[in-house]
């Protein structure tokens, strides 16, 4: 191994893992309501315009943001710390992260403005 | 003849050699508890004088003959050959570069002990006698002092492997935070701030291969984790 010189700490590295563990706190509590849904639906306790009428409410689509927010974070963080460790070349390495990052936030502002468009 | 124990010893002599290759053994059990140590020491004093291997105290204190035994690390010296599958595949430290044999290149693992500056550090005058501890302060060095830099643990972690370069591994951040529970050390904010760091530090996955191979059974993933905590509480 390649034996380098001491270049210090980069004061980083905190916050990625912070909010990692924040996100997954998050997803672990909200994560299991769309489940919910979906089974309600299913099962015939809500219909369509009943399903429509809860997705409108503005306290679903706070947690639907927030579940929308929390997933994109933990999922940017974990591809992350995954580039971080198999993609050897910084060149590299930097594109993808920065590639993965545009692509996710794209997604996440379109998603968003599905939840807050619907029914206004 | 009494009983005999098969090993396939890792041979290489990267000025010889083109590539390593396994060369097999056949030692008799010498003595009940017969260690893994003393059947490489009759390889090298009966059967074959150039195999290469490091090892001083021959009993767990010096840290010296960690090596890679039926795919776990660990001391040869404390490594009972009764439990182990025959024949015993006895290898060097996975990820380092082997000098010879079973001897590898540990120049790296001991630079990044450096960079965490291990010695006791402070700012206060020094006291007319020593710096005194309470039993219950004393206590909390427990678990940490106790390392002998064997590098079993080190060896052991796939994010070292990746990430060797930067990423502290097990032994020297178990060994960074020996210094952060220090209650005599008053360098805590320097530490702190030399280990944030998104490879130092945080490279570490929890894996807890390191945790496994200890032949100390001392555990640095804890200790990696309460590194991670005191910076949490550093900044909430
Ligand atoms: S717990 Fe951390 S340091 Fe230990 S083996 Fe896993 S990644 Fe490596
Ligand atoms: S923590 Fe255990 S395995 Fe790691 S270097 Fe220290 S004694 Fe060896
Ligand atoms: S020879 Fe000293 S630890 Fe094994």
């Amino acid at each position: 191994m390649k034996v380098r010189k001491d270049q210090g700490a980069a004061r980083s590295g905190f916050e990625d893992w912070y909010w990692q563990r924040l996100s997954a706190i998050v997803l672990a509590l909200l994560l299991p309501l769309p489940f919910v849904l979906i089974i309600a639906v299913y099962s015939g306790r809500v219909d369509q315009f009943g399903l429509l009428d809860l997705l409108d409410h503005p306290l679903s689509r706070l947690l639907h943001t927030l579940l929308i927010l929390a997933l994109i974070v933990h999922a940017y963080m974990g591809l992350k710390v995954i580039c971080e460790d198999y993609v050897p070349h910084i060149g590299w390495r930097v594109t993808l992260i920065g590639a993965m990052l545009v692509v996710m936030s794209g997604f996440g502002i379109w998603w968003l403005a599905m939840i807050w468009a619907w029914g206004g | 003849m009494g009983e005999m124990i098969r090993l396939t010893v890792f041979r290489y002599d990267p000025e010889r050699d083109a590539k390593p290759s396994m060369q097999t053994f056949e030692v008799p059990l010498l003595k009940p508890g017969m260690k893994l140590l003393d059947a490489l020491n009759h390889i090298k004093w009966e059967l074959d004088g150039t195999l290469t291997f490091r090892r001083s105290c021959g009993e767990g204190v010096c840290g010296s003959d960690g090596m890679n035994i039926n795919g776990v690390n660990g001391l040869a010296c404390i490594t009972p050959v009764a439990g182990l599958k025959q024949p015993i595949h006895v290898r060097p430290l996975p990820g380092m570069r082997v000098i010879r044999d079973l001897v590898v290149d540990m120049d790296h693992f001991f630079d990044q002990y450096r960079q965490i500056e291990p010695w006791l550090q402070t700012s206060t005058p020094t006291p007319e006698h020593e710096r005194l501890q309470t039993p219950e302060e004393r206590a909390e060095l427990d678990g940490q002092y106790e390392c002998i830099l064997c590098g079993c643990c080190t060896t052991s972690c796939p994010s070292w492997w990746w990430n060797g370069e930067r990423f502290l591994g097990p032994a020297v951040l178990l060994q960074a935070n020996r210094w952060l529970v220090d209650s005599r050390d008053e360098a805590t904010g320097k530490r702190l701030d030399q280990l944030e760091d998104a490879f130092r530090l945080y490279r570490c996955h929890q894996i807890m291969n390191c945790m496994d191979a200890c032949p100390k059974e001392l555990n640095p993933t804890a200790a990696i984790d309460s590194i991670k905590r005191k910076i949490l509480a550093r900044k909430s």
